[in-house]
């Protein structure tokens, strides 16, 4: 492999990982001179039970100062500075983030305002604001796909100026992640797969983009292998929780391997039928990961066959010859899309047209392409993707992604 | 100890790197308005941008030369013709009627809703020899964006274009991602295109 001439790597979330790892929350809090935080999270986390049940396992060491459980789908800086000033009425001195992206991110954001002053986020947008060392933060995740747990990124909604703001800095990684299977053990078998999807679009954009490097890479394989190996047996049987700890490892290893490498054209795709048409992000990835590997077959055919590996075992990879790799990969992809498919009872959409909303309603309908396929411009992701993609190449990939057809070479 | 056995050592000043990132920046901040004029690619990216809008490419430290540094007491209609390098940036401004204009080098009273800038002299060398594209060099990250990143993208856009016009095909090859096919951009438009953009940028 040639190594790249730079690049920059950073992962120092501290990890707990395992079936009863909820119980040491109190004792890690302590670690970081803290004993009085705040839970962050949203009212499906709290109507499942899983705030309950972080607060039963944390027991009696610990002063919950106080529970903000009204995080909404697409957090807003209004949100952060409404739940900063609960923060500061309690007297809380750090955070337990309890949910998905969402919960997460808005959670990074609060620690932002409670920790650097101020009323509220908007002082601290773009890079370099936030320039010190913040609150304790825990993250607990509930979906084994965003691996925001291991990102130094917040993603927050501004409604008034329509636009999504970026927080970028080091200091916003959390203190402590902790992966316990029981926060995903009721999670339904439609997200399970599509949050796992999103979690293998990240490890697989990580791996044959312009921005990898040999340190994420390792952590991508190895994503990637977790994720194939398990993800259909779990679906399947939700109670798996071996299978379950699986999955939340591989979406926390993708997600450092994506926050340090960066993603490309499935996430550009992605980003832009969500802002545009409300696709959920793990449906989106899930449905353009076949399409965005066979777009970059011509520039990074390479490290795409290098994926069989991880994802078919060493027998097939073995027994495939090396330029028959990328294409067997992307059926790989397509097969895995199918039998998730299947044993959701058809819940996990494997084409654009397939996606309904909640009153079944399609949710991208085939006359916004061209939008869609124009606005694909503006997004960064754009960048890091290693092959061109312009609207009038866009537009091809997203009228096949909505039939649910291969891509012609 | 002899301490006059060990000098010290002072870094060179690089200024034939300096006089050649200087022009560069001057030649695409020349080119870029014009190429908005006759490029209706170009003049769509940009429209993206909102009016009022003021955007920058530099190389950082931002400092003056020492020899251009009697360039801070010129009057300002004077340094805005951009020929004086106060450090190595190029300003670009959009007014309230959507057009361009070059506004040098000059930061002095501006406002930048947008900014690129290259970390070190070096790192800009690497994307202006061509020896890294402009998404490589973002990739190995040669340059830092403050400002919104979609506005980034758009310009990236516009830098790529422009690049096709401005240098001949085997260099530009290597300063994009894709060279344009045919299909995208016929030879008799990138000709004549080349020709009025070359001339009208550095005549009048």
């Amino acid at each position: 492999m040639l190594l790249p001439s730079f690049y920059d790597f950073c992962c120092r979330v501290r990890t707990l990982s395992g079936i009863d790892t909820l119980e040491q929350i109190p004792r890690q809090l302590a670690r970081l001179r803290a004993a009085h935080p705040m839970i962050v999270s949203d009212k499906g986390v709290g109507a499942a039970g899983l705030i309950d049940k972080v607060v039963q396992a944390m027991g009696d060491g610990l002063k919950i100062g106080a529970v903000y459980d009204q995080v909404p789908v697409d957090s807003d800086y209004k949100v952060v500075d409404d739940a900063a000033k609960v923060y500061r009425r309690n007297g809380c001195d750090a955070i337990i983030a309890i949910g998905g992206g969402s919960v997460i991110d808005t959670a990074k954001g609060i620690n932002i305002v409670v920790s650097l002053g101020g009323d509220s986020l908007l002082a601290y947008e773009g890079f370099g604001a936030v320039n010190r060392r913040l609150r304790p933060l825990v993250v607990v995740p509930t979906t084994a796909g965003t691996g925001s747990e291991m990102t130094l990124v917040a993603v927050i909604a501004d409604p008034d100026r329509k636009i999504k703001m970026l927080f970028p800095s080091y200091f916003i990684l959390p203190d402590l992640a902790v992966i316990d299977p029981r926060m995903t053990q009721t999670l339904p078998d439609f997200l399970t797969a599509s949050t796992a999807m999103d979690a293998m679009t990240h490890a697989c954009e990580a791996y044959f983009c312009l921005e990898k490097n040999p340190l994420s890479d390792s952590f991508a394989l190895r994503a990637i292998r977790l994720i194939s190996q398990h993800l259909l047996e779990v679906v399947k049987n939700p109670g798996d929780l071996n299978g379950r700890l699986a999955l939340a490892n591989a979406s926390a290893m993708a997600g450092i391997a994506f926050s340090n490498s960066m993603v490309g054209m499935v996430h550009n795709l992605g980003h832009t039928v969500g802002a545009l048409c409300h696709v959920p992000h793990g449906v989106a990835m899930s449905i353009f990961l076949p399409y965005g590997l066979a777009y970059n077959l011509g520039k990074a055919a390479d490290p795409i066959g290098e994926l069989l590996f991880p994802l078919a075992g060493p027998e097939v990879f073995a027994a495939t010859p090396k330029k028959e790799r990328p294409a067997k990969v992307i059926a790989h992809i397509r097969r895995m899309n199918e039998d998730l498919h299947a044993a959701t009872g058809g819940k996990h959409p494997r084409c654009l047209k397939e996606v309904t909303g909640r009153d079944g309603s399609q949710l991208v309908p085939r006359s916004l392409l061209p939008a869609i396929a124009e606005a694909t411009l503006l997004d960064g992701a754009r960048l890091t993707n290693p092959e061109e993609m312009l609207p009038a190449d866009a537009l091809p990939v997203l009228e096949h992604a909505w039939e649910g057809t291969p891509l012609g070479r | 100890m002899h301490i006059e056995r060990y000098p010290e050592l002072k870094p060179g000043r690089k200024w034939i790197k300096r006089f050649y990132l200087s022009i560069m920046l001057w030649t695409v901040g020349k080119a870029i308005p014009v190429a908005a004029k006759v490029d209706k690619e170009i003049k769509k990216e940009l429209d993206k941008l909102p009016d009022n809008f003021t955007l920058r490419l530099m190389i950082l430290p931002e400092r003056a030369l020492g020899p251009f540094f009697y360039a801070k007491m010129l009057p300002a209609f004077v340094a805005d013709k951009g020929l004086l390098p106060y450090g190595m940036q190029m300003i670009i401004h959009k007014d309230k009627e959507g057009k361009l204009h070059y506004q040098g080098a000059d930061p002095r009273g501006k406002k930048f809703d947008l900014s690129m800038a290259f970390k070190s002299l070096e790192a800009a060398m690497m994307v202006f020899t061509f020896r890294e594209s402009t998404p490589t060099g973002y990739a190995h990250d040669r340059f830092v964006v403050e400002g919104y990143l979609p506005y980034a993208t758009a310009f990236m856009r516009v830098l790529d274009i422009v690049e096709v016009y401005l240098l001949p095909k085997p260099i530009a090859r290597l300063a994009v991602k894709r060279y344009p096919k045919w299909s995208e951009m016929s030879p008799l438009r990138k000709h004549l295109n080349r020709l009025i953009i070359y001339v009208r940028a550095f005549t009048f």
